[in-house]
């Protein structure tokens, strides 16, 4: 299993967990969290932190851009992809 | 927000009055102006066959915390009070100084308050529509008198109470993006036609505290409001997406799932001070509000 892989797999199970009613084949890497509230505004804030856990860097709010939290690729591309390349 | 010097000398108009505490009277062709701002948003309620609603002036307190109102927005909440119905204590408010020097009425025992005046209008379609499971898209408007505390007012600007007019839509995230995108361009070729420089821009809810609150910060993160922005910086409406935000806290679905929403609000006196601006005070040179084939 690659690095991207674990940390995809990783992302998926917390909103899972965190969202507590979506199974985890309702939720592939394109499904629109925020917009279909599987993340609520006040879990937003939990997200950053496990964000800040899985890729061991802390995450200034204020710097974020629109769509950071679109769905799971964009969360990838966001914080991960241009450290594992 | 418009600059100061953006102020229009409304004081030499005729058919208007400030009243110092934060609303406008209007008269003549001002009111005959409102009137037809409001006939027109109505017509485009009705390109989507929205049906149109009369709702009461408060909303109760209980159905606005539902939607966690006072904690986000506590600095523009207006309550209606009254006195409690005890004779001895309506009679120490009568009999008492009933007014001080600054016009503050003095009060004696106030009763719970349960009820806010109306801060939007759409809020009253959740409550209205509450349990509610939809087989199809629902089209609403609702033209409501709100009313939200400032730290200031402006004449037709910024007001304590002002006239908002709302086009609904309540549906699946689909239906309600595509009525969303509609009514943008709708707007759109309205300010065309009539060439008044509105922009669309992303924008935030005037939150309490912005910067400690997530849904503040999820707004900023993925908008869901675009405000139209005429040239002075004004905001004269705005676009807003609500996701399932509402039919969660209402319990209403549509086939099965919670329900989306989004509406599009119209500021009235905020559109009658555009067109002040930019068209002047002579109602000759008013752009016609009832034309549109031309759009």
């Amino acid at each position: 299993m690659t690095r991207e892989t674990e940390i995809r797999d990783a992302l998926r199970a917390w909103i899972v967990k965190t969202n507590g009613k979506i199974q985890p084949d309702q939720l592939d890497d394109e499904t629109p969290i925020i917009e279909r509230r599987i993340i609520t505004s006040l879990q937003v804030m939990d997200l950053i932190l496990f964000l800040e856990k899985l890729s061991n860097r802390s995450i200034e709010v204020d710097t974020l851009k629109v769509g950071v939290f679109k769905n799971i690729n964009a969360i990838y591309n966001a914080f991960f992809a241009s450290v594992i390349e | 927000m418009s600059k100061p010097e953006d102020a229009l000398n409304l004081g030499s108009l005729d058919g208007f009055r400030w009243l110092d505490n934060g609303q406008s009277a209007l008269s003549g062709n001002l009111l005959d102006l409102f009137r037809n701002l409001d006939r027109m948003f109505l017509s485009w309620s009705r390109e989507c066959n929205a049906s149109e609603y009369r709702f009461p002036t408060f909303i109760s307190a209980r159905d606005l915390a539902r939607l966690d109102y006072f904690r986000s927005f506590p600095h523009l909440v207006t309550f209606p009070i009254v006195l409690k119905s005890e004779e001895e204590n309506l009679k120490r408010f009568s009999e008492g100084s009933t007014l001080n020097a600054e016009g503050e009425v003095t009060l004696t025992d106030i009763r719970g308050v349960r009820d806010v005046l109306t801060p939007a209008a759409c809020y009253h379609f959740y409550v209205q529509f509450q349990g509610e499971k939809l087989t199809s898209v629902k089209h609403v408007t609702t033209r409501a008198n709100c009313f939200r505390r400032e730290a200031y007012y402006l004449p037709l600007q910024r007001q304590w109470g002002f006239a908002m007019r709302e086009i609904v839509c309540i549906g699946t995230a689909d239906e309600v993006k595509e009525f969303l995108s509609r009514y943008q361009d709708r707007c759109e070729r309205f300010f065309k036609r009539i060439n008044l420089t509105v922009e669309f821009q992303n924008a935030t809810d005037p939150f309490f505290n912005p910067s400690k609150n997530p849904k503040y910060i999820l707004q900023k993160l993925d908008p869901v409001k675009t405000e139209m922005v005429y040239q002075t910086g004004l905001a004269i409406g705005s676009i807003n997406f609500h996701r399932n935000y509402f039919g969660e806290a209402f319990q209403i679905s549509r086939d099965g799932k919670e329900a989306f929403s989004g509406c599009v609000a119209f500021g009235l006196e905020r559109w009658i001070y555009a067109l002040l601006h930019h068209f002047g005070f002579d109602q000759s040179t008013w752009p016609r509000l009832d034309s549109p084939e031309e759009e």
